[in-house]
């Protein structure tokens, strides 16, 4: 009988299951510190220069593109492959809807508990990006005030660095409904934890004061702008010894780019995007929750006919669109293993990569770096010559659009007011990333870029509003 | 629009991309081949007569879409900053011409009418929990809402602390006046001890049963009763319908265009006449432009595939290939899938759940009371048993028969369900005979739905 099961498509979604179970073997062998496991799949065999090359041609050839860090970047493998899942749906979207829409998605879940050391694949749940998973937290604890649990004052500690989106949602949700928000004042540039640790108990202190308490902390992992490995794990533990109700770090950044160890770091909620470091395609983002009683309670707030069946049921369905980038997962693991030592390779080479860099940047323009590279993960903030004359957020994102259209590099600026008391100091930093595309002539353009505004005597004071 | 920033995805020059060869206006019409070749990727074999649920989308606009991906992957800096606010913005306008409303900020883009409900309902959750409404103020929806909306009334305004009137409309239904009488009559119990009406959320087509209900009438009947706010769900008009919301008057109105308007999964606009409350509504998943107005909020809710959003041009387009646009297509539907309906009716011995005037491109078609289908679960197997044995795609609505005397018949029998058919233009009407055949041969198999409970 001609059913849809012995259709071609059919047939497609049977190679893809030889896909996962060779990526589900290469995990358990990634994850698998001493890696004397063999797989149980011949794996594929290891990217060349060229293969890589061929991944990556849809990167605009012109483009010095030391920015990984702002939107990510997908190989064209992968690109391929949600194609693949998307004209699957557009072909017989009934079927794919009853028949295979949820157990991909909890094919992908699977991976990323694996990935992550979370204990249940319910406690995963999939959703568009980390300022998603924010609205998600953050409206748990607006009803908390709505309702009446938490008191009007209660606090929420953040980072004073922590994303503009994230700012504006704490505002939306936490401020709107009575709650207070402090902010960690952290020092940039930084050289150690302790700078850091220090501020966060004065912040927790000032969130406890009046008999309040903190109901949440929202704590970077890797800060966006500017660009530091928060020492996340000590953080939690000092919540947790002061009576913070509840943790959420918003690691947008991390996975691909710092380790990421649920049991190790011990929030009670985290989220990461999986199409900044981790090749997916735009966009997918994971969203950790603790299993406790009020991980119940959290709910995604485009709301459909799953509401009520847990967060990760919930996200699975939020009405008709585009699922195709939750779905690649099991195709990106296979993607990552073909580089030596898996994701965890790439991460620990980017890094190296981006710091010797940073460091050939910083010394070329006689500057410094931003953080010690400990405190760095694939991106380093580099400062900028003073002469350039960065002198507000605005004149560092026209001297952003300047490296552009004039000299084809992209890279984020970072405008650092100057303190009190500080004679000459660097008020730009550039955020460079390294990505497994990039090499070492990106960072010699921007090199030679810089070098070449200084020698022209530009200052910021000629770009135009 | 005198630049096209629509490239072709390979710009060499990313402050000038190469323009897509202008479509000359004296276009020829569609030809029944080429409306074949848009929808080839649609599987083999399948007679695919439910558009309602999944919309559906050409080849050509796929394509358009690629570049749009492509054009992002190449150089999202670039693209952010240069490329998609006002590509945006130009389907918002397109949008807005389309549906006759006066301003573009009246006009914003988000994924799906789910998402849209959520929007307002948040709102009207936020009213409740600010003071501004008192607990037991009420909100008025449909029986027959669609259950995702149901329950996102149940998430932000039950929860919240506001009580749900709920009209029950007729099914099978004769006229519109039907329903009018049944919301006035349901209205006005509803606001009985003072409860004040904060919120009337109207299907403009329902899902299940699907009928055409006459909103403009029902939103001046909201207006008379002192309904502070009238929201229209018309998740399927666009492309069906004709739709003016200058005419409708209703204070929120969204319609997905991925149903009928072919534009890929997924993309909705949610309209909001311009007022002091319009304000105040607010895209859940808040980003950087939190407090710039819907329109703005919704343009960039984080890193995410607007690529659905930008295809609204080529959409247009492609809908002017065919004779009288996008009315024209709306037209011949409706045409079709009414004949296809009575030729299955016929065939059944069953009738239509409603007049023609009330069918958009979508009619509801009794089956045979044989079938024995006497429950949602019921309704829900045998629609995957003429998908997995037939090869016939079709959504099937249980409808308890009220009292069996007045129910719909087939032969002595109350009809228990009905099969909602969709034309688009890639149907054919071999497609309904296929599901003629089937039910025929289903029928003549002494077929009941407790064959399939024993699975």
């Amino acid at each position: 009988m001609d059913s849809p099961r012995n259709h071609p498509c059919r047939q497609l979604f049977e190679l893809k299951d030889t896909a996962t179970a060779t990526a589900t073997a290469a995990t358990a062998t990634n994850h698998n510190r001493n890696n004397h496991t063999a797989p149980q799949k011949p794996k594929l065999s290891s990217l060349s220069a060229a293969d890589l090359r061929s991944e990556f041609a849809h990167h605009d050839p012109a483009v010095a593109r030391i920015n990984n860090g702002s939107f990510g970047s997908c190989p064209a493998t992968i690109i391929a492959a949600q194609h693949r899942w998307h004209l699957r749906f557009i072909q017989q979207p009934d079927d794919f809807y009853f028949n295979v829409l949820q157990s991909s998605i909890l094919r992908s879940r699977t991976l990323i508990k694996d990935l992550i050391n979370a204990d249940h694949v319910d406690e995963v749940s999939i959703v568009d990006n980390a300022t998603t998973a924010a609205a998600i937290v953050f409206q748990q604890t607006a009803w908390a005030f709505a309702e009446g649990r938490f008191n009007k004052g209660d606090a929420t500690v953040m980072l004073h660095y922590a994303y503009g989106a994230v700012k504006k949602s704490v505002q939306a949700y936490i401020s709107r409904a009575g709650g207070r928000v402090i902010e960690v004042q952290l020092p940039f540039p930084v050289r150690s934890n302790d700078e850091i640790i220090c501020e966060f108990r004065k912040a927790l202190e000032q969130g406890k004061s009046d008999g309040h308490k903190v109901r949440l902390a929202v704590i970077d992992h890797i800060t966006s702008m500017p660009s530091v490995v928060i020492p996340v794990k000590e953080l939690v533990k000092i919540c947790r010894e002061e009576g913070v109700d509840r943790v959420f770090v918003d690691a947008a950044h991390a996975i691909g780019c710092t380790e990421v160890d649920m049991k190790e770091i011990g929030a009670d909620v985290y989220t990461s995007n999986l199409h900044k470091w981790f090749f997916c395609p735009p966009s997918v983002a994971f969203l950790y929750c603790r299993k406790s009683d009020e991980t119940l309670d959290l709910h995604h707030p485009v709301v459909s006919h799953e509401y009520g069946n847990g967060l990760a049921i919930e996200s699975g369905w939020i009405g008709t669109r585009d699922y195709s980038a939750q779905l690649v997962v099991p195709e990106v693991l296979e993607f990552v293993n073909r580089f030596e030592g898996g994701i965890e390779g790439i991460r620990k080479r980017n890094h190296e990569k981006v710091v010797e860099m940073g460091e050939m940047l910083m010394k070329a323009w006689g500057t410094n770096l931003g953080s010690p590279p400990k405190m760095c993960s694939s991106m380093v903030m580099v400062g900028l010559p003073v002469c350039l004359g960065i002198s507000s957020d605005s004149d560092a994102l026209k001297l952003r659009t300047h490296l552009r259209d004039c000299f084809g590099i992209e890279v984020p600026i970072y405008y650092r007011a100057p303190k009190d008391g500080e004679i000459d100091p660097i008020t730009g930093y550039a955020r460079i990333s390294h990505q497994v595309y990039n090499v070492v002539d990106d960072y010699y353009k921007f090199r030679d870029a810089v070098n070449k505004l200084v020698n022209d005597g530009f200052t910021c004071a000629f770009l135009s509003d | 629009m005198d630049e096209d920033p629509r490239a072709n995805g390979e710009s060499n020059d990313h402050s000038n991309p190469s323009k897509k060869p202008k479509i000359s206006s004296s276009l020829s019409l569609i030809t029944q081949l080429q409306i074949q070749q848009e929808f080839a990727h649609h599987q083999d074999g399948v007679a695919r007569i439910n558009n309602g649920s999944f919309g559906s989308c050409p080849a050509s606009i796929l394509a358009a879409q690629r570049r749009w991906q492509l054009q992002f992957l190449r150089q999202p800096d670039s693209f952010f900053f240069n490329y998609l606010q006002k590509s945006i913005l130009h389907s918002r306008t397109i949008i807005k011409n389309l549906i006759n409303a006066h301003h573009v900020e009246e006009v914003s883009l988000v994924d799906n009418a789910t998402t849209a409900a959520a929007i307002v309902l948040q709102h009207i959750g936020w009213g409740f929990a600010e003071g501004q409404f008192h607990k037991g103020d009420a909100v008025v929806m449909l029986h027959c809402a669609f259950q995702a909306v149901k329950k996102s009334i149940q998430a932000y305004v039950t929860r919240a602390g506001g009580s749900v009137i709920q009209v029950e409309l007729p099914f099978p239904v004769r006229s519109k006046d039907q329903i009018i009488a049944e919301f006035q009559r349901a209205l006005v119990i509803g606001k009985a001890n003072g409860r004040k009406v904060r919120l009337a959320i109207i299907d403009h087509i329902t899902s299940m049963p699907s009928l055409i209900i006459p909103v403009r009438e029902l939103v001046c009947i909201c207006r008379e009763e002192g309904v502070d706010q009238v929201f229209v769900d018309a998740a399927h008009a666009v492309g069906s319908v004709h739709v003016d919301v200058q005419e409708i008057g209703a204070d929120f109105y969204v319609s997905n265009l991925h149903k009928w308007f072919f534009c890929p999964p997924s993309v909705a606009f949610l309209y909001c006449r311009k007022s002091p409350l319009s304000l105040n509504l607010h895209h859940p998943v808040v980003s950087h432009e939190y407090g710039n107005g819907l329109a703005v909020e919704s343009s960039w809710i984080g890193t995410r595939d607007y690529s659905s959003q930008l295809v609204v041009p080529e959409v247009l387009d492609f809908v002017n290939r065919f004779e009288g646009g996008i009315d024209g297509i709306s037209k011949r539907n409706h045409d079709a899938v009414v004949d296809m309906g009575e030729m299955l009716a016929k065939a059944w011995g069953t009738v239509l759940g409603s007049p023609p005037d009330m069918c958009p491109s979508m009619a509801m078609v009794g089956l045979p009371a044989s079938l024995g289908i006497s429950s949602d679960d019921d309704a829900l197997k045998i629609r995957t048993h003429l998908r997995d044995h037939f090869q016939v795609e079709v959504p099937i609505h249980h409808q308890a028969p009220k009292d069996s005397k007045v129910g719909a018949r087939n032969g002595n029998n109350c009809i228990t369900a009905y099969a909602r058919i969709s034309h688009q233009v890639y149907n054919k009407v071999d497609d309904y005979i296929k599901f003629r055949e089937a039910i025929n041969q289903l029928v003549h198999d002494g077929f009941t739905c407790k064959v399939l409970s024993q699975k």
